[in-house]
């Protein structure tokens, strides 16, 4: 059975997959046994902690420990001195070292210069725990304090200072597509806006940890939080030792989002491992990780759009800003997103797009769920709103009228290769969603808002992504699945079960899955870019389609039996004359030395590197389409904002495991309503302010409505049996869908995130003046 | 965390006088859910920690002649599903629910909320606008604190070193009264921004004795005098009318969860609200 | 800023139905002192109480155990997640419906979330979405969106849909 039939078969032929099974890792996490990156003790551990820059921008004048180590417990304080490779190149995190690295560096623990408002200076070793603190305050750290870039707009400013030698701008992306002057020339109608999202954290509730030994062949083994185990080679790197000398493993994870994607705890503890030889744990407190793990790009969009009368799009004249902050991370990658992501999921036959992303001495950004494509989702779907308004056409009407189709191509170049439902979706919300209700009592006002989106899913194809699996029988027919994945939580694991089961028959309980470990599973890329289940998924898919019909082979032979008949399906191999238990089969392989298991390598599909200006075509492999309808009920005299309704669609082509869908799209919505409506990181020129939970806020349960998901299944996506990747895509409508119900609401439209009652007041006051 | 010398102590006395010995860097520990958190994030470091938790006589909620007597001790959630506090003062059982989460509330004693003066805080509102009387011993002699004057600045109190809070007075509501209680946070169990407390009685629609104060809007709960004094003698429908008089001297900073302009309207419109549905509960209907 | 050295006290809690006795320095809280006892389904989120990845019951209670320190409730009985199970080690009535209405992702909140189900469901009030909610306001999930949760705990209490 190949690929490519599993993938058009009729979905109620799917045993295994399609079917809402629970998670196998669930019931371990229910029954309270899981052990996460934190609950590791090893006899003879150090405990570590970072001893962290005070202020944004300065020189390090002093970095005195000599008090530090004499404090009782401490074992040892270590600085940038005392790294073998403090430098480290920030590039592109996964398994491609074929990718030109990012000209920009950071260290791992500063000597001269710091950039960020809690930028690691220092490396505490001790005894216990509580001598960590005794010892952190006995670090003498003195400044020379230089000047705070505090903004993408300081930044770029003539004489700015500089925070990096090589200028303040990091990296552009430009798009020109067609000519939009012309455009705006012949329009009809052209609409302005400025949008501007804001500063986020990932707010995973397990904090960055783990735990790091060295092995009894040297190797040091680091069981961290994360969602890359490729990182070992960075570490090696670090260190000056050979890769192989480095080993990752990826305990479940408690959330990543992005945020777990970089290197966090594990050069810290790879040092202390190296250097003392002793096991060694990190465990960041959240207000650490608030203060200094990079976060989500803030973004200033400026739109001009051009359209005709009848609500065609003519074309967007686009600008987008994003703050890097203090490093470089991901924040070009993230910015190409954006560029090719601003269109939204329309025809747009002409753009001008010009990006920039730029160093300041904010908190640095990187990855986070969405990566970029998600806050442009505000600008875009802001601007198909404010022209259906102008052209008086309903919004889901507009939207349809432009929708992109099978063939169309995206400003950058892109044909769409497969099906587009977004119609569909805009159908399907509504449907669900009714009439709108009407206010509670008097001094409440009822809107209605709905945004479409699309976001990519796989890794930008110039990466030269792939994938590996190992899968292989036992003598008495149970199934070893062995891959690199890290599981954060998505399910990534469940998944592969189920996707290896449904192909060779296996029941579901006599499968067992080894995962993330770079040592022992083979290397199956990062847990990020929504490509998990399309990059393993079909890792495992091969390597079990692969497997299966090499058994078949010799089954049939054996027993005479076309292998085109027999049927791999409840821990049998079915024939028409003849069936075995898959115990026996395996058997019958062994006898005829044919193999029981093997490994295979996905690749995803290849492109040539995008250059500065984006005209590359292909960009993506493949992209996931929605639509998002929010009913809110504002309160006109405070401002305050009840969601009554919340109505998500997708189509995610096949859903392998319907539970793990839905549970994606209501995580992603509710992570999507908090930095719509209550999450930011208030930075002051520089100066991170935010103290703890009590002050950073995410939505509980009872600031959200239930979540209502409309999973549509086209059947057409590129990962296994046409399943297209839904971890990323329903985080992006949720701004642009609550902004557009809270205008419609009280006749102005909110244009900076989050949209607190305060500025929800500062609208209402906007409409009643016009 | 740095750690501390910790004291159990079995008694009033035996808390004043170990406070007495440790000395200012000791602290009393109740529920803990106001100082732990502190003690966590790094900020607050005392010395030592006396834990009255345990102590006799405190934590009882009592009613004679009207008068509800409520030992400092009090954990929320007693003083959340009392039907004595619900009968006797409805506000405080509406205000209490609004403290922190379950959680907190399972811990957190009145005492201790009390004490800690956080200005945004819901008891401290509540019984200024009760005006209870707490009363406060330094294990010889005893006082009585006004709540409203209690708190005197962020964070700090009138009581002197070494006296400790045991019971709360709240006075008998007159006949009629009714109760009202708003407040906005931006989530879910959130500290207030503002938040206003009334009670109130109405004789035929018309606004007979008035009682507001808000949390949020100063370094302490604030009473909004100008406002009392204009309601008595108002229609109950033109309450609104006197909205300026309830922000009359309010002046509320700004800070990273809302302007000081946002904190005045909003003090505005919760005041109003909250004294309306007091009228509206004095004259038997709910608002 | 010199250290304050905490006297060690002995605590002794039933934890589960098993009585543990440890000593610790004073300020050690009730979560970090299950946790070196090996009750490591108490989960440290935030320290700050508002997370309720801590969440245990005292007696009962729901209580943040990162905002406890385990002298305070000393003899006390404490429960975690990890005494809900059946004796012979299989999910209980309250997980199983957790794992049916796919409450749980990455599970880091889950053992918090059991605990402040269990206080809820054990008083046996009659409940809806918004009293539930209202329950759950210390408990914090980022990745499930709370509806599985909600559901699940509907579902326990019998307040809940038919299942499916």
């Amino acid at each position: 059975m190949s690929r490519d039939e599993v993938r058009t078969s009729n979905a109620g032929e799917l045993r295994v997959v399609n079917r809402p099974i629970g998670r196998h890792d669930a019931v371990e996490k229910l029954l309270g046994h899981t052990r996460y990156a934190a609950d590791l003790d090893l006899p003879g551990m150090v405990h570590a902690r970072l001893v962290r820059s005070q202020i944004p921008s300065g020189r390090l004048l002093v970095r005195d420990v000599s008090d530090a180590v004499k404090v009782p417990g401490v074992t040892a304080v270590l600085l940038g001195e005392d790294v073998p490779n403090n430098e480290v190149w920030v590039d592109v995190p996964g398994q491609t070292t074929e990718v030109r690295a990012l000209k920009a560096s950071m260290q791992i623990l500063a000597t001269d210069r710091v950039r960020f408002h809690g930028e690691p200076i220092a490396l505490i070793l001790a005894e216990t725990e509580d001598a960590l603190a005794d010892a952190e305050e006995a670090v003498r750290v003195e400044y020379e304090e230089l000047p705070v870039v505090a903004d993408p707009a300081e930044a770029l400013a003539e004489g700015a200072p500089l925070v990096h030698e090589q200028g303040n701008l990091l990296a552009e992306w430009t798009i020109d597509r067609g000519d939009v002057d012309a455009a705006i020339a012949e329009a009809d109608v052209v609409v302005e806006g400025e949008y501007r999202t804001q500063l986020i954290d990932h707010a995973y509730l397990e904090p960055e940890a783990g735990v790091a030994w060295l092995d009894e062949n040297g190797v040091i083994v680091i069981r961290a939080a994360t969602q890359v185990i490729e990182h070992f080679r960075d570490v090696a790197k670090i260190l000056g030792v050979p890769a192989s000398r480095i080993r990752v493993i990826a305990p479940y994870v408690g959330g990543g989002f992005g945020g777990k994607e970089d290197m966090t705890v594990e050069p810290y503890l790879a040092l202390a491992v190296h250097r003392l030889g002793r096991p060694a744990k990190m465990v960041w407190t959240r207000q650490e990780s608030l203060l200094a793990r990079a976060k989500r790009h803030p973004v200033t969009m400026r739109y001009r759009t051009a359209a005709r009368a009848d609500g065609t799009l003519l074309g967007h004249d686009v600008d987008i800003t994003s703050d890097s902050g203090a490093y470089a991370y991901l924040s070009a990658l993230v910015l190409l997103y954006s560029a090719v992501h601003a269109g939204g999921p329309y025809r747009v036959p002409n753009m001008r797009l010009r990006s920039r992303t730029v160093f300041t001495n904010n908190p640095p950004t990187s990855a986070m769920r969405g990566f970029g494509g998600m806050q442009v989702v505000f600008g875009y779907e802001s601007q198909m709103d404010r022209l259906a308004r102008e052209l008086s056409i309903d919004p889901g009407e507009i939207r349809k009228r432009n929708a992109i189709a099978r063939g169309d191509e995206l400003p950058v170049g892109q044909r769409i290769e497969t099906s587009v439902l977004l119609a569909e979706t805009i159908d399907a919300v509504t449907e669900r969603a009714g009439p709108k209700p009407a206010p509670s009592r008097s001094g409440l006002a009822v809107g209605r808002g709905i945004a479409s989106n699309l976001q990519s899913y796989g890794r930008l194809v110039w990466l030269k992504d792939s994938a590996s699996a190992w899968i292989g029988f036992e003598t008495d027919g149970s199934l070893q699945v062995r891959i690199g994945v890290p599981d954060i939580g998505g399910g990534q694991a469940s998944s592969l079960v189920q996707i290896a089961s449904e192909v060779l028959g296996a029941p579901l309980d006599r499968v067992a899955l080894h995962f993330g470990d770079s040592a022992l599973t083979p290397l199956a890329g990062t847990t990020t870019a929504t490509r998990q289940l399309y990059m393993s998924g079909n890792a495992v898919l091969t390597a079990a389609a692969q497997l299966r019909d090499r058994m078949a082979a010799e089954v049939a032979e054996e027993t005479g039996q076309p292998a085109a008949s027999l049927d791999f399906v409840d821990g049998m191999v079915k024939g028409p004359d003849q069936s075995l238990s898959l115990a026996d089969a395996v058997a019958v392989c062994i006898r005829r030395a044919a193999p029981v298991a093997t490994l295979a390598t996905f690749y995803g599909p290849r492109g040539s590197e995008v250059d500065r200006r984006l005209e590359s075509g292909r960009v993506f492999p493949d992209f996931t389409f929605g639509t998002h309808l929010a009913d809110v009920e504002v309160d006109l005299a405070t401002g305050q904002t009840r969601i009554l309704r919340y109505v998500a669609s997708h189509d995610v082509g096949r859903a392998i495991n319907p539970q793990s869908v839905e549970g994606q799209i209501r995580g992603a919505v509710a992570m999507g309503v908090g930095q719509a409506l209550m999450e930011e990181v208030v930075v002051d020129r520089g100066v991170n302010l935010v103290g703890g939970f009590f002050q950073y806020l995410i939505p509980t349960s009872a600031d959200l409505p239930p979540i209502e998901c409309v999973v549509l299944e086209s059947g057409e996506g590129m990962g296994p049996f046409g399943a297209r990747g839904i971890g990323e895509p329903p985080i992006g409508p949720c701004a642009a869908a609550l902004a557009s119900a809270i205008e419609d609401a009280v006749g102005a439209r909110p244009t900076t995130l989050p949209i607190t009652p305060e500025r929800v007041l500062a609208c209402i006051d906007e409409a009643a003046k016009a | 965390m740095s750690g501390f010398a910790y004291v159990r102590a079995r008694s009033v006395e035996e808390a004043a006088s170990a406070v007495r010995e440790l000395g200012p860097e000791a602290k009393l520990l109740a529920g803990g859910q106001s100082l732990l958190p502190l003690v966590n994030l790094g900020l607050a470091r005392p010395a030592a920690l006396v834990d009255i938790g345990g102590a006799e006589g405190l934590g009882e909620v009592e009613r004679g002649n009207g008068t509800l007597r409520i030992g400092a001790l009090v954990r929320h959630r007693i003083l959340e599903t009392s039907p004595v506090v619900a009968d006797a003062q409805p506000l405080l059982t509406a205000a209490v629910g609004h403290v922190g989460s379950p959680r907190v509330r399972n811990r957190g004693t009145l005492g201790g909320s009390l004490c800690h003066a956080d200005p945004s805080a819901e008891l401290p509102l509540a019984m200024s606008v009760l005006e209870a009387e707490y009363e406060v011993t330094d294990g010889g002699g005893s006082r009585s604190i006004a709540a409203a004057a209690f708190a005197v600045s962020f964070f700090t109190t009138a009581l002197s070193e070494g006296e400790i809070l045991t019971h709360v007075r709240v006075p008998p509501a007159a006949p009629g009264t009714g109760w009202g209680f708003r407040e906005m946070t931006r989530r879910a169990g959130d500290f207030a921004v503002v938040a206003a407390a009334a009670v109130a009685t109405c004789r035929e629609g018309i606004v007979e004795s008035m009682r507001l104060g808000l949390a949020g809007v100063a370094d302490r709960p604030t009473r909004c005098r100008a406002f009392e004094a204009e309601a008595p003698g108002t229609p109950v429908e033109r309450l609104a009318d006197l909205g300026d008089a309830v922000v009359a001297d309010v002046d509320p900073p700004t800070d990273t969860a809302a302007s000081g302009a946002y904190r005045t309207r909003l003090a505005h419109v919760l005041g109003v609200r909250a004294a309306a549905d007091a009228c509206a509960r004095a004259m038997g209907r709910t608002p | 800023m010199t250290a304050h050295a905490s006297a060690d006290v002995s605590v002794t809690l039933t934890v589960n139905g098993r009585d543990v006795t440890r000593t610790r320095p004073a300020h050690v809280s009730l979560l970090r002192w299950l946790r070196e006892a090996g009750f490591v389904d108490a989960r440290l989120g935030c320290g700050e109480g508002v997370c309720g990845a801590c969440t245990v019951l005292v007696d009962g209670a729901a209580v943040g155990s990162c905002l406890v320190l385990a002298v305070q409730v000393d003899g006390s009985e404490v429960r975690t997640a990890v005494g809900l199970s059946e004796d012979d080690g299989s999910v209980g009535a309250l997980q199983r419906a957790f794992l049916h209405h796919g409450a749980v992702q990455c599970g880091f909140c889950t053992s918090g979330m059991l605990m402040a189900a269990t206080e809820l469901v054990e008083r046996g009030e009659p409940l809806d979405r918004e009293r539930v909610t209202a329950a759950l306001e210390g408990n914090l999930c980022r990745c499930t969106g709370y509806d599985g949760i909600v559901e699940a705990i509907l579902a326990v209490s019998g307040s809940g849909a038919p299942p499916a």
